[in-house]
């Protein structure tokens, strides 16, 4: 675990360099000890990838105390056990007016509609982060075969339930919004509902696996 | 009750920010300018965590419909109630019926309006400010239109008619001078192209391009350089509001309030004392970059707030 600050507010927490398994269940363990505990003087705990980025409130607390803390706390956390995730279906219309880059993820990996359909929906994905959007997931990892680049320049708009890939990951995009990555299909399902706790669908370690509807 | 009769360019209900929802994406979508928002409020008396209103553009148009108090703060505006010239920075009293008109926005970008009642908006995850991205919050999640009526709570007049004293109103006028923090991803560039972070002496300028928002100001100039051999992304992290994220092209983008993870390399956090002035850029103008170590940003953010509170209480 390192312990670095980030601007004034931030604490990054680093658990790991690569994405691996190891990495995120460290993430996950630290991210839901934290949160639990409830320390005063953290304002968010936004657990990603490899790390935690831990803003402070600087009137109750600072970077050198928090930093001391967290490290008295580290066999705690390593020690706790983990709930169980969640596992989620996401039924998904592919292709069409539905996945407007389907095209282009064919010509760019030389499969069929069929066959990108086949290997995007026949893997299991972990959210390795919410962010970009309320209840935006980050998943993987992606298989290889349907890597795309991001677009060079974002799409404007698309719609809401949009699900899309870019480089090893793939996303659903809970509102209407500017997109980076390569749409292929949509979900009806409701991602995000600003009116009803834990108000995102998904959370953070969740596993997700795509269902051609 | 207030009637709009017209609402400006954007005209958006906000308060101090959505906090704790981090984890699950949510942003702060906080008023952007804050010292200006915090003087507002105090001049027409309500709770520091009240809401307000955040404007952008010429010629909104209010009708005031009860006796009430009201203050305009934040960017130089010329402003008149019921044709009279009025104050900024100050706290007026106006009549049932008066209407109110922002007809220029002179220096700055955004304007701010509190009035000596509390916004009567239901709020949403803890916070009554606006998510335009995601429409939810603030006055039904959307701008303000011709026609709205917002109702206000508990109307009571302030204790005096206060001014601002110019010392305590800020220059909005360009080059803004922004002070940044070396961030996690410094070592991505070139030393060459990021000169000004490592030699106080320096700065480097840039301009603010029209893609500006409150997500983000994009910046264009001098590309900053990539090292040959660092990445040209990052796997995607946690973000603050004033990060300065630089993507491939070397065109920096400074995030404001609306985003919590990133995945563009991070270059330098804008000093919190220097946040209020990234409110007010507008597109063109000129902004001048250079760096500070932490110890001297909390120096000045620690000055800045000491120097409100001080104010605030004098009174």
């Amino acid at each position: 675990m390192d312990i670095e600050r980030f601007g004034e507010q931030g604490i990054r927490v680093i658990l790991g360099q690569a994405i691996d398994d190891a990495t995120h269940e460290s993430v996950r363990r630290f991210f839901l000890y934290t949160s639990l505990l409830g320390i005063p003087g953290i304002t968010e705990i936004i657990p990603s990838f490899r790390s935690c980025l831990i803003c402070i409130d600087r009137e109750r607390t600072c970077f050198e105390d928090l930093s001391e803390l967290l490290k008295g706390m580290e066999d705690d956390w390593r020690g706790m056990s983990l709930p169980d995730v969640q596992r989620i279906e996401i039924p998904v219309r592919y292709g069409g007016d539905y996945g407007p880059d389907m095209d282009f993820v064919c010509s760019y990996s030389g499969l069929s509609p069929e066959e990108v359909v086949e290997i995007h929906s026949g893997a299991v994905y972990r959210v390795h982060a919410l962010g970009f959007m309320p209840g935006f997931p980050y998943l993987g990892p992606l298989d290889r075969r349907i890597y795309v680049p991001r677009q060079e320049t974002p799409v404007l708009k698309v719609p809401q339930g949009s699900v899309g890939i870019a480089q090893l990951q793939t996303g659903i995009y809970p509102f209407e919004s500017p997109a980076g990555w390569r749409i292929i299909g949509r979900t009806m399902v409701r991602l995000f509902d600003h009116l009803h706790p834990p108000f995102s669908l998904l959370s953070f370690g969740d596993i997700v696996r795509f269902v051609p509807a | 009750m207030i009637e709009v009769l017209s609402p400006g360019f954007l005209s958006i209900v906000v308060d101090r920010g959505r906090q704790g929802y981090g984890h699950i994406g949510v942003p702060s979508s906080r008023e952007l300018d804050r010292h200006a928002s915090a003087m507002a409020r105090y001049l027409v008396g309500i709770p520091e965590d009240a809401p307000l209103i955040e404007i952008m553009g010429n010629d909104l148009r209010l009708r005031i419909l009860e006796e009430m108090t009201f203050a305009i703060t934040g960017a130089r505006v010329k402003a008149v109630l019921d044709g009279e010239p009025l104050r900024p920075w100050s706290a007026v009293h106006a009549k049932k019926g008066g209407v109110l008109r922002v007809a220029e926005v002179l220096e700055g970008l955004r304007y701010y309006m509190a009035f000596s009642g509390v916004i009567d908006v239901e709020p949403v995850m803890g916070s009554s400010t606006t998510n335009l991205e995601c429409t939810f919050g603030g006055f039904h999640g959307r701008p303000l239109m011709k026609g709205d009526r917002i109702t206000l709570r508990d109307i009571r007049e302030p204790v005096g008619l206060l001014t601002v004293p110019e010392t305590m109103i800020p220059s909005m006028r360009e080059p803004h001078l922004i002070r940044v923090i070396s961030g996690p991803e410094a070592d991505y560039f070139s030393p060459g192209s990021v000169r000004f972070l490592a030699r106080r002496k320096e700065t480097v300028l840039f301009k603010a391009t029209s893609r500006l928002n409150r997500t983000g100001i994009r910046l264009e100039g001098e590309p900053l350089m990539f090292r040959d051999d660092a990445e040209r992304s990052i796997i995607s992290e946690g973000l603050l509001p004033g990060t300065i994220q630089v993507p491939p092209d070397g065109h920096p983008i400074i995030a404001l309030a609306e985003r919590t993870v990133g995945g563009y390399a991070r270059l330098a956090t804008v000093a919190d004392a220097d946040m209020d002035a990234l409110a007010q850029i507008r597109p063109g103008d000129r902004v001048v970059l250079s760096s500070i170590d932490i110890a001297e940003a909390e120096r000045l953010w620690r000055a800045g707030r000491d120097a409100l509170s001080f104010y605030c209480k004098k009174q």
